[in-house]
């Protein structure tokens, strides 16, 4: 129990699990194991099975793709409360970008198949999370749109 | 020797003063010229204007009431003849009738299309006020004033004389000093009378009103009267009130096309034309023909239309105006802006009667404000006098260092400077040139003991020759210009600078005053965001300000290396980071525009509120004091009226393309 309340006070300090219900958050807490990444440690790599949903809770991780003749190039970063991971929330999903630390990390990783069995079975879970997860999506998609206007152009 | 008297006894000999009981030979003296003298009468509880075959006739002693949607007569217990101001009818009636046979067809053998010879005949229109009189103007420049005119209306015009009366009372509804037409009647007479207690002071405007005036029973006025006269007119302007603001309308209205309160204010209106047809200077027409009976002839007959009628813009595909929000902003911003296109002057004169005849009493006053409010007034307040204003006259500067901060950004740090230069305000701008290239405005980007700083990325010819200068050479200078950063109403408030780029220059002498008054605000912060790593101004300040606790520093880059550790997005992903009440925060917005219109957006959806939101504009700049027109947006100088902004300021000119 001690480690599960240290999630949920995690939990709490996000953006993401912030206004979830006492019952969810234990929820989460028990579905996921916290997880430290050291600073450059790939979580994740373009084009493999995303296998797991991570809410970071400290630290800083970069979204990265791979740029012919440019090499990889960080797209996005990932702040504290916002997720990395998200289309394991899907079956079969593959991973549009690396995923790395920039620094010394900390996250709530919860399994692809063991999230999307306890969102079946779960309404409770599954009406809180998926309107985050496409609020996170959200996010990023209108942080690509206005990267693509380049706001910096004449 | 004088040879010419005083422009005041000029118009003094002019005068003349018609006592009241004589008023009847004015009429008479009219008529006896052959002329059918048309005035106001009234019919129907109602002033309008018709023939007037004696003094009797006249409205004497009667007074109207106007408000929104209501018209009433009142009789004030005098003799005053013009105690009205304007009722329903419109001059126009006479010089445009509402029905004119335009031509004439056959079909007996042959056929054959008569056009009708114009037949005016010799009027004489008594008691045309000065918006009337600024309609007939009006009229002139729509049917006479293009490459196709209207021989009718030239013929009627032109056989109208025109008798003209001071207004001495308004109505409610009555607005033309907003539009500029009165309540002076300044030409366009051939009589001018003005109505005091004792009579009329009157004066000729031509020939033949002199003839007229000669063969009446006057004598000199008085001073008492003259003065009078002059006193009831003005106290007319006092009675309107303050203008309504028509600063920049027709720009206003342009801006405003989408307008929900298009829909609104037609919700309201039942499109009974009143407007249109009351109005002196709506000119719109439809052709009816009339046929006879047995097909052999007809004629065509030009009737006034309005375009607030539901076929006005139909066509066979269908109707271009549907909707009857489509049809009222159609009428109020053809009256008020587009008219200016076509015909070099508002349509409207301000007479009111749209508003008196409105029987869902519209005010086109309130319309006007709600749907295209006025501009607030700029930020101004006290700036430094610029010294070497005027274009070609510069101050001349030394060049103490210069340092790169991107592969094409530079900081040029002068000295020797005008001490007007010193007391510039962050967020102004100099004009620097060097001999052989033009002027280029640059911001100041920090003020210093006795030097100021200038970044400049090097995008063109002057850019590029001052990248290459060495410390010691010397520049021209004009400045500082232009509005500066209203820090003083960021007091106690959640100060948020938002830079993009080399959007930061002119941000910089900005954080450096809330820093150095760090706890006169709630919380000071600096959002930064630029292309990438190597992009970004500033860094040993940027550094220097993370470090510190009087300024909390976020940055971010669109994109960058492996290498960089820092964050990664565009800048208002930083605005997930504030927690603040967003109704407290003052935020200072300056980069490329597509930056700002971002940075805005997510300022406004988190709840900040527009008047606290300045921009910093940029605009192509030759002269920097608002005389070269390059810099004009919609309708400001950037130079002047700016380069800082409050976005309400700005209001639909900001985010719109082309502008």
């Amino acid at each position: 129990m001690d480690d599960c309340a240290e999630v949920i006070a995690m939990l709490n300090g996000t953006w993401f699990g912030a206004e979830l219900s006492p019952e969810t958050q234990q929820r989460l807490a028990r579905l996921g194991d916290i997880q430290d990444f050291d600073a450059d440690e790939v979580i994740l790599r373009e084009g493999d099975e995303t296998k797991e949903l991570g809410i970071l809770v400290s630290g800083r991780l970069a979204l990265r793709t791979l740029v012919p003749e440019r090499g990889p190039v960080t797209i996005l970063s990932v702040e504290p409360g916002d997720i990395f991971g998200w289309s394991a929330v899907l079956s079969d999903a593959q991973a549009q970008s690396t995923v790395v630390a920039t620094e010394a990390s900390r996250a709530l990783v919860i399994e692809g198949p063991k999230l999307r069995a306890a969102l079946k079975e779960d309404h409770a879970l599954a009406a809180s999370l998926y309107p985050r997860v496409l609020k996170a999506v959200a996010r990023r998609l209108r942080a690509t749109r206005l990267q693509l206007l380049d706001l910096f152009a004449r | 020797m004088i040879t010419s008297p005083a422009p005041s006894q000029t118009a003094a000999a002019r005068q003349w003063f018609l006592a009241r009981e004589d008023f009847g030979a004015m009429v008479e003296a009219i008529r006896g010229t052959g002329r059918c003298v048309i005035g106001p009468t009234i019919r129907e509880d109602a002033i309008v204007y018709d023939e007037i075959h004696a003094a009797a006739d006249l409205p004497i002693g009667w007074r109207d009431v106007q408000t929104a949607g209501r018209y009433r007569l009142e009789h004030g217990g005098d003799t005053r003849v013009f105690g009205y101001s304007v009722g329903p009818t419109p001059w126009k009636r006479f010089t445009f009738p509402p029905n004119l046979t335009i031509a004439a067809a056959h079909r007996s053998g042959a056929i054959g299309f008569d056009p009708a010879v114009p037949d005016a005949p010799q009027v004489a229109f008594l008691g045309v006020r000065a918006c009337e009189i600024a309609a007939l103007a009006i009229q002139d420049r729509v049917f006479l004033g293009g490459q196709f005119t209207d021989e009718d209306f030239r013929a009627r015009r032109s056989a109208a004389f025109i008798v003209a009366v001071q207004c001495t009372t308004s109505a409610s509804t009555c607005f033309c000093t907003s539009m500029g037409t009165g309540p002076e009647v300044r030409g366009g007479y051939d009589i001018l009378l003005t109505e005091i207690d004792e009579g009329f002071v009157i004066q000729a405007g031509s020939p033949g009103g002199a003839a007229i005036v000669a063969k009446l029973p006057t004598r000199r006025p008085s001073h008492a009267e003259a003065g009078a006269a002059v006193d009831n007119v003005e106290s007319v302007r006092t009675q309107m009130g303050e203008p309504l603001p028509m600063a920049g309308i027709a720009d206003r209205l342009k801006l405003q096309l989408d307008n929900p309160r298009w829909a609104q204010v037609a919700d309201r209106c039942v499109e009974c034309g009143n407007c249109t047809m009351s109005c002196p200077t709506c000119f719109c027409t439809s052709v009816v023909e009339k046929s006879a009976m047995d097909g052999t002839s007809s004629t065509t007959e030009r009737q006034w239309d309005s375009c607030f009628d539901v076929a006005f813009a139909k066509v066979a595909g269908g109707d271009f105006r549907a909707r009857p929000r489509d049809r009222y902003r159609q009428w109020l911003t053809h009256k008020f802006s587009t008219w200016w296109d076509q015909f070099g002057s508002s349509g409207c004169v301000g007479c009111g009667r749209c508003i008196t005849w409105c029987p869902v009493r519209i005010d086109v006053r309130e319309e006007l404000v709600a749907i295209a409010p006025p501009i607030a007034p700029v930020i101004r307040p006290v700036a430094v006098e610029p010294v070497a204003a005027s274009p070609g006259t510069y101050s001349i500067a030394r060049l103490a260092s210069i340092r790169p901060e991107t592969a094409d950004t530079t900081t040029l740090t002068l000295t020797d400077l005008d001490p007007a230069f010193l007391s510039g305000r962050p967020g102004q701008f100099v004009m620097i040139a060097l001999p052989a290239f033009p002027a280029v405005p640059i911001s100041i980007s920090r003020f210093r003991a006795n030097e100021i700083d200038l970044t400049i990325r090097s995008v063109g010819a002057t850019s590029t020759a001052l990248d290459t200068l060495h410390p010691g050479a010397k520049v021209g200078l004009r400045g500082p210009l232009g509005t500066f950063w209203p820090i003083e109403e960021a007091y106690g408030r959640h100060a948020v600078v938002v830079a993009g780029g080399v959007g930061l220059s002119p941000l910089h002498g900005l954080v450096d005053a809330l820093v150095a008054n760090h706890d006169r605000f709630e919380s000071v912060s600096l959002f930064y965001g630029s292309r990438t790593p190597e992009d970004m101004l500033f860094r040993d300040d940027l550094a220097a300000w993370s470090a510190g606790k009087a300024i909390d520093v976020a940055i971010t880059v669109d994109r960058a290396g492996p290498e960089w550790k820092g964050r990664v997005g565009v800048v208002t992903t930083l605005f997930d980071m504030i927690s603040w009440d967003c109704t407290k925060v003052s935020a200072f917005v300056v980069g490329p525009e597509r930056m700002m219109q971002a940075s805005v957006q997510g300022l406004i959806s988190k709840g900040v509120p527009t008047d606290r939101i300045c921009v910093s504009m940029e605009r192509h700049m030759e002269c920097g004091i608002g005389l070269c027109g390059h810099c004009q947006m919609a309708g400001r100088f950037v130079c002047k009226d700016g380069p800082v902004f409050r976005l309400n300021d700005l209001g639909d000119m900001f985010n719109r393309e082309g502008i």
